[in-house]
């Protein structure tokens, strides 16, 4: 456990802000399809829209929708709309979706704050049957394990099954619950601790993105077939444990194009059921500084090194420090 | 006298069908309302022989059923000789058979298990332009004609005629088909009013676009009433509509016409018997009101299963194609062939057509439900709509609904709902002198804020 001071100020959202820059430099890679500006990309911006901010900045994309589902506050959306380019929706992302013209290519970010529902892989199937060859979706969903239940749960549990309480069954009942028929067969619910439900969701969105593409696929024209590829698998904790699956859909005719992405050329790109962990070291400014000013160590060609700082997090750091948020305090005047 | 000796190849595995097997097996697999339906395909193929892509105003056909006779007569246009002596009663569809654009016979079962599922006579009389026939067999002689050459199936023209010049006189060109000595148990069916209805309510759904394109159809004289099928459309609603042509080429390597598929979905008025998908192959419903994942319902399809909430909701897929093996039935056409490739591919689109439409309904419901929209503000809104046939809706569009709501003044409202022992409700509907279970909950409800709350 780190001292205290070495925890992060969870409210910051500081792995979900590295997330977000690597993406960003991941969808860069797309542009063997097309100039990445001139990709649509649609999100959830809620109010902030920091995706919104970051893919314009980065990316220069100017084609952009956010679906927001709070219909009740629609004026507060507009005004908090960062550029006027962004255009928005409002309803159920499981209304809007299949209505949207899937005709331009796409990236696509559905960045749940729930756990995976029948809906949520809704969402992911109307992208895999619609979207055209080169369009990127990201899947991020809630994955944290259930806590032990209380006294109450445990005695409703008993009731409605009949038998005693089994923290086993009760793990595996609460995602039967999320994922219903979903649930892949053999699944021990003594394994759902931990990453265990975020193993489980993975191999359930990849299960859906296989089988709705295999409808897809079926009487498709040669060279209209639909290949998936995945460029990432994120897990991150900035508070809950969270799941995030990227892929893109190419299709047969444009297999040499999907290759020229060359996403296994960034360190974080996960392309199977092995993740990429975000891990966030809590370093001040002035450490940052220190380890900045010795970084590329390929530059170098030392060791790092920063008094007070353990070798684990300076290890860590020099792995995301061009994705490392930035946090100071601003007092306005 | 001296018999040849027979060469027996030791390597031959008998595997010769029995007539039997037709008689008493093949009938199990349909049901009674159904194999008459059987018969009036061949009538609606007849039709569109005669009337090429165009109405059916002035065809008819008429089905009579006693507890002595079954009878259905068309004029439809008649089997021709040829057609009757090479491909009409064979057992199956001879590779080589003529095909009718967009029919809906197509297995070479239908006519014959009809037959031997009603009775133990039939006769099949044909009116052609210049020909008539009238094939009539006894079932139970024809087995008997099995037992000397079992490989020896044949029927034979009781009367033929060909070459025949009518001259003016105006003469039905069409079919007539009579079973009589029916079998005990259809026998007393045929007497029962409920069988009748039931059979009406079934040619009525089955032939839904032939009746609404000019076909007469009468049970016992009784014209068989056209059901609508309506979305609601209005400036604020647009049901979905979307086309897909799947090529030949792709199907069956063959080429030629593919499959054409118009897929429909929206709102119509509020009935759970009613919800749910159609589906239409070549215009004959093989799927009605479906609310199971054999659509698009449930979690396989990541589609809520079908629920009172989404009674409003109606889908129709029309699949049409000149030939007809390539659209997704079975046998008895009371079901799609769910692995059918073709079927595959319109279900996919039926499923994101059906998402738009459930997640709208879900969110009324819930809004409702929180107090957020008051109850029964989709009839309302669904009253102004006009409700629109489904034949006149082909402007490809997204579904698209925004309902103009007042938001619920006054204090915002929640819903309760739990379950408890029936005895129980009946006592505290006995104690609190109320008649229903909503009583009884407001009841208990005020009684313990009175008492608990200070109120």
């Amino acid at each position: 456990m780190p001292p205290s001071f070495r925890q992060i100020n969870y409210s910051l959202r500081p792995a979900k802000a590295i997330e977000r820059r690597m993406l960003s430099e991941m969808f860069r890679r797309l542009h063997p399809f097309q100039r990445i500006e001139t990709y649509r990309y649609v999100g959830f911006g809620s109010i902030y829209f920091s995706d919104f901010m970051i893919f314009h900045r980065d990316l220069g994309i100017e084609n952009m929708l956010s679906l927001e589902r709070d219909t009740n506050a629609k004026m507060c959306f507009e005004f908090n709309k960062p550029y006027a380019a962004i255009k928005l929706q409002f309803g159920e992302s499981e209304i809007l979706l299949p209505t949207l013209d899937w005709t331009p290519r796409s990236i696509v970010w559905l960045d749940y704050d729930r756990k995976l529902t029948t809906s949520v892989l809704g969402d992911i199937g109307t992208f895999c049957n619609q979207a055209s060859s080169g369009s990127a979706l990201v899947v991020s969903v809630n994955a944290q394990a259930e806590p032990e239940p209380n006294d109450e749960a445990k005695k409703s549990f008993e009731q409605s099954t009949g038998k005693a309480f089994d923290s086993s069954q009760y793990r595996l009942s609460k995602l039967e619950e999320f994922i219903p028929d979903r649930v892949p067969m053999g699944t021990d619910g003594r394994s759902l601790r931990k990453n265990g439900v975020a193993e489980v969701f993975y191999k359930v969105i990849i299960s859906k993105i296989e089988t709705v593409l295999s409808g897809r696929n079926t009487l498709a024209k040669p060279g209209d077939k639909m290949r998936w590829g995945q460029f990432a698998h994120f897990r991150y904790c900035d508070g809950a444990l969270m799941l995030s699956v990227g892929i893109v859909l190419y299709s047969d005719a444009d297999a040499d194009t999907y290759q020229m992405c060359a996403f296994d050329k960034l360190t974080f790109s996960r392309n199977g059921a092995k993740s990429y962990e975000i891990k966030v070291p809590a370093l001040t400014s002035r450490e940052i500084s220190h380890l900045n000013s010795q970084l590329p160590q390929i530059a170098t060609g030392e060791t790092l090194k920063c008094d007070g700082v353990s070798d684990g997090d300076i290890q860590i750091y020099s792995e995301i420090y061009r994705y490392f948020p930035n946090y100071r305090e601003v007092l306005w005047t | 006298m001296a018999q040849t000796p027979v060469q027996i190849d030791p390597n031959r595995i008998n595997a010769a069908p029995s007539k039997d097997f037709f008689i008493y097996m093949l009938t199990r697999d349909v049901l009674l309302t159904r194999s008459i339906i059987d018969l009036l395909d061949n009538s609606v193929d007849g039709a569109k022989r005669l009337r090429a892509k165009k109405r059916f105003d002035g065809l008819w056909v008429r089905i009579e059923l006693s507890p002595e006779r079954f009878r259905i007569t068309d004029n439809c246009g008649g089997i021709s000789v040829k057609v009757a002596r090479e491909y009409a009663f064979c057992f199956g569809r001879p590779k080589d058979a003529e095909e009718t654009e967009n029919s809906l016979g197509l297995f070479g079962v239908g006519m014959k298990r009809t037959f031997f599922k009603l009775g133990n006579k039939f006769e099949v009389k044909s009116t052609c332009a210049t020909e008539q026939f009238v094939v009539d067999v006894d079932v139970r002689e024809w087995v008997k004609e099995g037992d000397a050459d079992p490989t020896d199936w044949h029927f034979k023209f009781s009367e033929l005629k060909q070459d025949i010049e009518r001259g003016d006189a105006a003469v039905d060109l069409g079919t007539e088909i009579t079973v009589t000595e029916l079998h005990p148990q259809i026998a007393s069916e045929f007497q029962l009013d409920t069988v009748i209805n039931k059979l009406a309510t079934e040619i009525s759904e089955a032939h839904i676009l032939s009746i609404q394109n000019g076909l007469g159809i009468t049970v016992n004289g009784i014209p068989v009433q056209l059901l609508q099928s309506n979305l609601f459309v209005s400036d604020s609603l647009q049901p979905a509509v979307k086309h897909i042509d799947i090529p030949r080429l792709l199907i069956d390597r063959e080429e030629g016409d593919g499959v054409r598929v118009i897929l429909l979905a929206g709102l119509a008025k509020r009935e759970y018997q009613e919800g749910g998908w159609y589906v239409f192959c070549n215009g004959r419903l093989i799927l009605r009101a479906d609310k199971t994942d054999t659509s698009v319902w449930g979690p396989k399809h990541s589609v809520p299963q079908y629920h009172p909430d989404f009674a409003y909701f109606r889908g129709y897929a029309f699949l049409d194609s000149a030939h007809s093996a390539l659209l997704p039935w079975t046998t008895t056409k009371t079901g799609v062939d769910t692995d059918s490739a073709v079927y595959k591919v319109v279900q996919k689109d039926m499923i994101e057509l059906t998402k738009s439409i459930v997640g709208f309904l879900r969110k009324i419901a819930k809004d409702q439900n929180e107090g957020q929209l008051e109850e029964g503000a989709l009839d309302t809104e669904l009253d102004k709509a006009t409700a629109t046939r489904t034949e006149t809706l082909s402007i490809p569009s997204a579904f698209r609904a925004t309902l103009k709501t007042t938001p619920v003044t006054g204090p915002r409202i929640g819903r309760i709902q739990y379950s408890r022992p029936l005895d129980e409700i009946n006592l505290a509907k006995k104690l609190m002198s109320v008649s229903t279970y909503k009583e009884v909950g407001e009841t208990s409800f005020e009684y313990y804020l009175e008492y608990e709350g200070g109120k």
